[in-house]
């Protein structure tokens, strides 16, 4: 009796300590290694009907451009024309709303993959930098082990995959693969994932890399809806998460305070008829005390020169001398009938 | 029954092992063993240090110091060497008193010229306790100035705090700073203008990159290649959002800006800088010369506090670096405005960037040590050594650090096809490791580039996303409707094959 007693207070003990002992990774660490920020803006959905996928993610474009991230690390997918659709009554044009305040499309986008070039093949070697030797710089994920990268998906998705193109697919296993060899590459310090497609949350559940927060539309097992038509234009414009998305971003300012859970809560279920699905297991830090500047904005570090170099003399660099010999070339015309060619019997 | 049997030899004992072995993911034969074995926090570097005293005692006692301090280390080995000077030279330390005379004098005797040698030597009556110049030499008073002499060894000679940072795995902040380690950069100097049709400016550029910048890189040759361009940025404007300030100086006013405003300028300047031209990255370098009406500007940190300097100047890590020229008042009151930025000014703003871009950090103030100031573009030799030294183990940490989370990945994923190009690349990374390890000392800068080039070539393969549509979970999804079908009579036979061979009867006699 009294064995089991002891044996008892002995476990209990040994549960409060493990308990009491979980160690709280100060904030400044985390954010001690963050230097830069970039973005991945896919999305996946060809034709006409599926304009609205189109809005969403250039909609968020414009904000996280207008939040100060520059063109150079915002990597924009965008799998079909929409402008310039033959059946855009609109031409050159494509908005978010049906009030047709905003020309989402503008002046200064800058698509980097476009049409057929949106393939779960360049996605993935866009993730994993594993690009062919060629590839232009503006079309790489030149990030480093210092990057936060948002990434938002939109298209048609299902349990377990997200469509490409009408044609193939992107699993959620596939997906978590390449972030897990983005992590053992260094290439980036945290990653924001959202997704907005239906049963979207189903892409984020394979996922076992660290500093990874996760949200997504829909839960698996519902539909993500739009929000409204525009009759002019006779297709729906948006999509309702993103649209309450946008609703928060355009309140948010390169200097905001607003934080990370705020973002997290930003479409109730009254709203979005679909219940937004969040996963926050593989993200060290506390959504509540992160920054939306962190993913959203542009932070570069800037130290002002507080030692420039006094130079007293003038360097001269040493020309390297080069044996160029100047030759003059002749230059003369060719015959007009080439006789020589012809044997003259 | 025969034809039972046929089947059952084709597709079952046949068919199944061609099926697997055919499908089996393609691999070449890797030294996982080795790279397991690999521990990159146990690297470090090794240096030459030549200790010269004016007797046997002070030599002793400065080497037994310098000994005690860097026993533990493990990120350097020292191998120290003391020598009593000659009289010849204790005779030029006695009557040259300039220090830059005196060492002048002594390189004849001494050879300063040899890399990761570095010089520790007497010279009685100095200001300080030590002197640090340009050239692999330090100079100390007497016997009392050896923690002295251990601290500058310490933070400014061998900088092992930056030598730990490089071999960690979380970067620190001078890793944060300086550019990844690559065979070659481009370095692009671009003067912005915003308003062309206000002022002319007057600065030539490619004089300007070309010898400042030229110079400074050409004592860098040994650890990377760089290309130098030059361009001009018309009609490209920032607002800036300053606040004027009226104040009593020429002008009457200056113009406050934030320092918070700062990185959006660093975002406009991108848009036009034309960085991706090429596949090499790109230390970007530019002059903002401020229009009239905004002129002059001034920096005010983010506490408030005024930029003192002449030159208002800031660099972003990773980036490159922004001098803001404001152009003088008299210049403004002309009908014709011309504007020349002082070159040399400018530049010394520039080539500061450039040396904590590539990795020379700023030296901290010791009490008692004198670090002479730069005056010329070149850095001091003995940084030159210390950044071939961080370069080396961070490139060598870095390579086995890649292939083990390649190893560590091929075992996870069980799908990634390892073809002879990644084979060989992997194995002539390894090959190098093991070379420079084998030699039981320090590091080699040349085999630790080529060791983190084969290392990262092969982890950033392209062919290694093969196998991208046939994952595991997928795989039966295919195989089964094709040949569950054909496999359900066969297996079922295998029960009247198995009777008919151990010779029991198969069919039920009819029995009467």
């Amino acid at each position: 009796m009294a064995f089991t007693n002891l044996m008892l207070v002995f476990i209990f003990n040994l549960l409060y300590l493990s308990l009491s002992s979980g160690i709280e990774i100060p904030e400044e660490f985390q954010k001690s290694n963050h230097t830069n920020n970039w973005a991945v803006l896919v999305d996946t959905s060809r034709f006409w009907f599926n304009y609205r996928h189109v809005a969403n993610v250039l909609s968020i474009y414009r904000s996280v451009k207008r939040l100060g991230i520059p063109d150079s690390q915002i990597i924009l997918m965008i799998s079909d024309d929409m402008a310039c659709n033959p059946r855009n009554p609109r031409p050159a044009t494509i908005f978010n709303s049906a009030h047709e305040q905003i020309n989402v499309y503008g002046d200064d986008v800058e698509v980097d993959y476009r049409g057929y070039e949106v393939s779960v093949e360049n996605f993935i070697r866009l993730l994993t930098g594993r690009v062919p030797p060629d590839t232009p710089r503006s079309k790489q994920l030149l990030t480093d082990e210092g990057s936060n990268i948002l990434i938002y998906l939109t298209g048609h998705g299902g349990d377990g995959f997200l469509k490409f193109q009408d044609s193939e697919e992107v699993t959620s296993q596939e997906l978590a693969d390449a972030l897990e060899q983005m992590w053992q590459k260094k290439r980036y310090n945290e990653i924001f994932f959202i997704i907005d497609t239906c049963q979207a949350s189903s892409m984020y559940e394979k996922f076992y890399s660290p500093n990874i927060l996760a949200t997504a539309s829909s839960l698996v097992g519902e539909d993500s809806l739009s929000h409204h038509v525009d009759s002019a234009i006779g297709v729906y414009i948006i999509d309702r998460y993103t649209y309450y998305v946008l609703e928060f971003l355009e309140n948010v300012h390169p200097n905001s305070k607003r934080t990370m859970s705020e973002f997290l809560a930003v479409c109730p279920k009254s709203a979005c008829l679909s219940t937004v699905g969040v996963r926050k297991d593989l993200f060290n830090r506390d959504p509540s005390k992160v920054p939306i500047t962190d993913f959203f904005g542009s932070v570069r570090p800037v130290i002002l020169t507080t030692d420039p170099i006094n130079i007293v003399e003038t360097p001269k660099r040493k020309k390297k001398t080069e044996n160029k010999t100047k030759v003059q070339v002749k230059r003369d015309y060719v015959p007009q009938f080439p006789m020589h060619l012809v044997q003259v019997t | 029954m025969w034809a039972s049997a046929s089947f059952v030899g084709v597709l079952i004992i046949i068919g199944m092992p061609l099926w697997w072995k055919t499908t089996e993911v393609y691999r070449v034969s890797l030294p996982y063993e080795k790279i397991s074995s690999f521990k990159p926090l146990s690297h470090f570097v090794t240096t030459e240090l030549k200790v010269l005293a004016n007797d046997d005692a002070t030599a002793s006692k400065i080497v037994s110091e310098i000994q005690k301090a860097f026993a533990e280390s493990d990120i350097i080995k020292i191998k120290i060497e003391k020598t009593v000077m000659s009289e010849r030279q204790q005779h030029i330390l006695r009557s040259v008193v300039d220090m830059e005379k005196a060492v002048e004098e002594l390189a004849s005797t001494l050879d300063l010229d040899q890399e990761n040698i570095f010089h520790v030597v007497q010279k009685k009556s100095l200001s300080h306790n030590i002197w640090v110049g340009n050239e692999r030499i330090m100079f100390f008073d007497d016997e009392k100035a050896s923690e002295t002499i251990v601290k500058a060894l310490d933070g400014w000679i061998y900088q092992t705090s930056v030598l730990r940072g490089a071999r960690s795995d979380t970067p620190d902040q001078a890793r944060s700073t300086r550019f990844p380690p690559e065979s070659a950069y481009h370095i692009t100097l671009s003067i912005v203008h915003p308003r062309p049709d206000t002022m002319q400016v007057v600065w030539n550029a490619a004089e300007a990159v070309e010898d400042y910048i030229g110079s400074f890189v050409d004592e860098l040759s040994s650890l990377h290649n760089f290309t130098l361009k030059s361009q001009w940025l018309h009609l490209l404007d920032f607002e800036f959002q300053a606040r004027e300030i009226k104040e009593a100086s020429e002008w009457g006013r200056h113009f406050a800006v934030r320092q918070d405003r700062l990185s959006l300028l660093l975002t406009r300047l991108e848009e036009r800088a034309a960085t991706h031209v090429s596949e090499l990255s790109t230390i970007n370098l530019a002059l903002y010369i401020v229009p009239c009406d905004k002129a002059p500007i001034i920096i005010y940190d983010n506490e408030g506090r005024k930029n003192p300097l002449s030159i208002q100047a800031f660099m972003s890590p990773k980036w490159g670096g922004v001098v803001i020229a404001s152009p003088p008042a008299e210049q403004c009151s002309q009908q014709v405005r011309e504007f020349e930025p002082s070159v040399g000014q400018v530049m010394g703003a520039f080539v500061s960037h450039l040396r904590e871009l590539l990795g020379i950090t700023k030296k901290d103030a010791i009490e008692g040590a004198h670090l002479e100031p730069l005056r010329s573009v070149s850095p001091r030799r003995w940084e030159v050594d210390a950044l071939l030294r961080i370069r080396t183990l961070e490139q060598v940490t870095s390579a086995e650090r890649t292939l083990q989370s390649l190893a560590q990945l091929l075992e996870e994923i069980s799908n990634i096809v390892i073809n002879d190009e990644v084979g060989a690349s992997i194995a002539a990374a390894v090959s190098e490791l093991e070379a420079g390890a084998g030699e039981g000392a320090g590091a080699d800068a040349a085999r630790a580039g080529r060791a983190h080039a084969h290392a990262q070539r092969a982890f950033t393969h392209p062919s290694l996303l093969a196998l991208l549509y046939f994952p595991d979970d997928q795989k039966y999804a295919i195989y089964i409707p094709l040949f569950l079908p054909i496999m359900f009579p066969v297996v079922l036979s295998l029960r009247i094959l198995l009777l008919w061979f151990m010779g029991k009867p198969v069919h039920k006699e009819k029995t009467d």
